[in-house]
């Protein structure tokens, strides 16, 4: 059975719909990035294990290993690039929200945006801890 | 509940795709077995002089891919830096009156002795990495934790004076700078744009050439990544700081 | 081979190496910043214009970076449309540019000054990057790029509503870019290559149809989000309407469409079409949402009380044009829909600059406060115009053309419905571009509004607008010029 022979494939996937779920439901922003994070490593989880070979070796050509029975470099040359990008994302998140948190009070998305159609000069929340 | 119900069905999607996908670990699955990658394991040791493959790829290879990725990450220092602006000298004092942290000696003593190490550390991880030179990201990383380590325990004016702005400015945009220099040298040899092989014009020579081309590239990918960490972190903490004055 | 087959790199590269540079000079001389930063600018636009006439006889210019061929290195490919496509990027870059150097000393300041010039090339490089690229992870590289220093730049003033925004742009930005990665981690383990050229090869013969399907869908939903395609459109009215305006117009003007020409690439270029029904039942419902975006957006756009919402809805709108134009799929319409890219580009930069006047000169954002406008600023009243014109597509105009080819396009594709929608679309814009005409030009100012010291903008704030202007008449007039190269480009396609 072919889905159960790709079960790394299964519990990448599944923590992508994690992170989805988090990003889409939590209402802490903290809780939202986390859930970004997650879905990050789930796909580097995914492209990771499409390298993978069976009693495969590292790709270090050194001593004589045979090339035959490396596993596939490419994705993980393709991740190292995936996961410098990630963190990127995340730092200049953090930034926001430390921006948000100091001109809101609030890491609540729900009062984030709840003063967004009176243009949002008023209604200062100072104060409030998430 | 809308979205749960959303979220099982794009699982329920994904699942279908997994099911039909190539099996894996198969040699035989289009990843494994085309051509791109015989040529990568095969040969990638003659062609990039690089013992460990996924090197070769990340320098030789493609690496226009990472020179965006060096871009992406200084691209990450400008838009913090951009959001929240640099350290400043007075709000470091201020923070260190407020909220030094009150560690004890055997966590300072042990700190102020692991530092140099993970330092050190992080050198090898460069020049040697996995049996050859590589992992520029890496090592800049591990300074980069070694700092936040040093960071949280010292505070941010012990470490913003050992690592000052007027060393860390010049160095942060080091990766790409690098790279574009090397990428323009291969130009000069009459390849195209980062190519790191010039047989005519260095001879014998090339297989070392290609090896401290390599060596220059990992070294400045490792203190500019380093570099942009330490200064995101410092510009982070600045802001912390701010925070915490709010009554 | 002349030396000219190098120039799609440097046209990338210069632009990124420059902003990593310019920190320094930040440093040594301010003042130099705003200059300086136009030169790796103005450098590609040469080289772009240079380009004109080269590209080869077989469609595209190729250049295999590190001299590695194809399939294992990584190859920058500029066919016609890219080219194209690259030609607008500088152009539209440069001048928002000039116009920033007055316009963003008052908002920004300090340090932050540099990092928004450091940024804006970021950014201009990364579009470049992203139209020239030939390799699907090279691709998310640039759009990586082109995403982060847009967050930051919508961000940049500090503003408490700029920060939100901001922020909500990454929400639904960042979950986009992964999408994308998910969607090449999916093509990759079905073909085992991420070349695009060598991709279309292997897909045409792959056993794994349903991979490939999903993977598509989620290149559409992953760029539909970056181009805000109707339903995902959420953060743009937003993030357009409170970032800088010079920012606005490149957002509006070229990021959308960017990305766009993403989707346009992965669909003809990658997927190249026909392996299966099921991808043209997915372009198919692409189609559906763009006519319903057409017609939200130009709803919406009536509906808005402040100026540069209205504008941002009208791009909503307009996207779905260009999708539009991409879902006919016959020549005539992907023509129509690269007009549009030029002529949207141009007229809603230009819209967008006269917003930043407006709100530099007298700090006006409410469309009431535009009454009687032209007396104090005609110059930016006329631009402001010329350019509705072009939005509104009236016979002289570039928009005129671009939607005539998107109409016949649509016609020849035998989707009726969809012509009512453009023709339906057309008229909305009409209603609001020409309400603001007549609140500028024929209403009564109210009293004491357009009185006091101040003149019309500054002369290197009103060059860009009305280059911009003149830009969609120009290339409504001379669409002769461009349009049969363009119709060979996409039969060459199809």
């Amino acid at each position: 059975m072919r889905l159960f022979h790709n079960y790394h494939y299964i519990a990448s996937m599944l923590l992508f719909c994690i992170g989805l779920y988090t990003v889409i439901v939590r209402r802490n922003i903290i809780k939202k990035l986390i859930g970004l994070n997650i879905m990050e490593t789930s796909v580097f989880l995914f492209l990771i294990s499409l390298g993978y070979l069976d009693g495969g070796i590292a790709p270090i050509g050194i001593g004589g290993a045979d090339p035959s029975r490396m596993v596939n470099p490419l994705p993980q040359a393709l991740i190292l690039t995936g996961i410098v990008v990630a963190v990127s994302v995340t730092a200049l998140a953090l930034a926001l929200v430390i921006l948000l948190y100091r001109q809101y009070g609030t890491l609540d998305v729900d009062r984030l945006f709840r003063d967004e159609e009176t243009g949002g000069e008023e209604g200062e929340e100072k104060g409030e801890t998430a | 509940m809308i979205s749960l119900v959303f979220i099982a069905a794009l699982f329920a999607l994904l699942l279908y795709v997994v099911a039909n996908m190539p099996p894996m670990g198969d040699p035989d699955n289009p990843t494994n077995s085309s051509e791109v990658i015989e040529r990568y394991l095969e040969k990638g040791g003659e062609e990039t002089h690089a013992d460990n493959v996924v090197t070769g790829i990340i320098i030789n290879y493609r690496g226009y891919d990472t020179m965006g990725e060096v871009t992406v990450i200084f691209c990450a220092l400008a838009a913090v830096l951009a959001v929240l602006g640099r350290e400043r000298r007075g709000r470091i004092y201020a923070y260190v009156d407020r909220s030094r942290v009150p560690s004890s000696v055997i966590v300072r003593t042990m700190v102020a002795l692991l530092v140099p190490f993970i330092i050190l550390f992080s050198v090898y991880t460069i020049l040697h990495g996995e049996i050859s030179p590589g992992g520029g990201f890496q090592g800049g990383a591990i300074v980069g934790g070694s700092m936040i380590v040093f960071t949280t325990i010292f505070g941010l004016l012990e470490s913003s004076q050992r690592i000052p702005q007027r060393l860390r400015f010049p160095l942060e945009g080091s990766a790409v700078i690098t790279f574009f220099a090397v990428g323009a040298l291969g130009l000069a040899g009459g390849g195209n744009f980062l190519t790191f092989a010039w047989p005519e014009i260095a001879g014998n020579l090339q297989p070392s050439l290609v090896v401290w081309l390599t060596v220059l590239v990992e070294t400045g990918i490792g203190l500019g990544g380093a570099m942009v960490l330490i200064s995101i972190l410092f510009s982070m903490i600045r802001e912390e700081e701010e925070i915490a004055v709010v009554p | 081979m002349g030396a000219y087959r190098h120039f799609p790199v440097f046209m990338v590269t210069v632009p990124l190496v420059c902003a990593v540079l310019l920190p320094f000079l930040g440093y040594l001389r301010q003042k130099w910043v705003p200059w300086a930063a136009m030169l790796p600018l103005a450098f590609s636009s040469v080289l772009g214009l240079l380009l004109i006439g080269k590209i080869p006889a077989e469609g595209y210019l190729g250049y295999e970076l590190g001299g590695w061929p194809p399939p294992w290195g990584i190859e920058l490919r500029v066919d016609r449309v890219g080219h194209f496509l690259m030609l607008i990027v500088c152009g539209i870059t440069l001048l928002a540019l000039a116009f920033s150097r007055r316009y963003i000393s008052r908002e920004v300041s300090g340090g932050r000054l540099t990092a928004y010039y450091v940024l804006f090339l970021l950014m201009s490089g990364a579009m470049l990057g992203f139209v020239a690229t030939g390799d699907v992870f090279n691709l998310f590289v640039f759009m990586e790029i082109l995403a982060l220093s847009s967050y930051a730049l919508v961000a940049i003033t500090g503003n408490r509503n700029a920060v939100r925004a901001a922020f909500k742009y990454v929400l639904m930005g960042a979950p986009s870019s992964i999408m994308v990665l998910l969607a090449i981690g999916f093509i990759y383990s079905a073909t085992g290559t991420l070349n695009m050229a060598d991709l279309t090869l292997r897909i045409a013969d792959s056993r794994y149809s349903e991979v490939l399907i999903v993977a598509y869908i989620l290149f559409v939903i992953g760029f539909g989000v970056k181009a805000a395609l109707f339903p995902l459109h959420m953060w743009l009215p937003d993030a357009h309407s409170i970032a800088p305006s010079p920012i606005s117009a490149l957002l509006s003007g070229l990021l959308v469409e960017v990305s766009t020409f993403a989707i346009f690439r992965i669909t003809f270029s990658v997927f190249s079409m026909g392996s299966s029904g099921l991808f043209a039942s997915t372009l198919d419902a692409v189609g559906i949402f763009a006519a319903a975006a057409v017609l939200y957006g130009g709803i919406m756009a009536i509906l808005q009380k402040d100026l540069k919402m209205m504008i941002a809805y009208s791009t909503v709108s307009h996207i779905g044009y260009i999708f539009l134009g991409i879902t006919a799929m016959t020549a005539e319409g992907l023509t129509g829909a690269m007009y549009h890219m030029l002529d949207h580009g141009l007229a809603k930069a230009c819209l967008f600059l006269c917003a930043g006047n407006f709100i530099f000169v007298k700090g006006y954002r409410r469309i009431e406060d535009l009454k009687g406008a032209w007396r104090q600023m005609p110059w930016t009243c006329f631009a402001f115009a010329l350019a509705s014109i072009s939005v509104v597509a009236i016979p002289p105009t570039a928009g005129f053309i671009s939607k005539w080819y998107l109409i016949l396009g649509n016609i020849k594709g035998g989707n009726y419905a969809y012509v009512v929608v453009l023709l339906v679309g057309a008229i909305l814009a009409a209603v609001y571009c020409f309400r603001i005409i007549y609140y500028m030009f024929f209403q009564p100012g109210k009293e004491g509004a357009w009185e006091g010291e101040s003149r019309d903008a500054a002369p290197s704030m009103l060059a860009p607008v009305w280059v911009l202007s003149l830009g969609t008449l120009f290339f409504g007039i001379l669409s002769y010029l461009l349009i049969p190269s363009l119709l060979d480009a996409m039969n060459f396609l199809l």
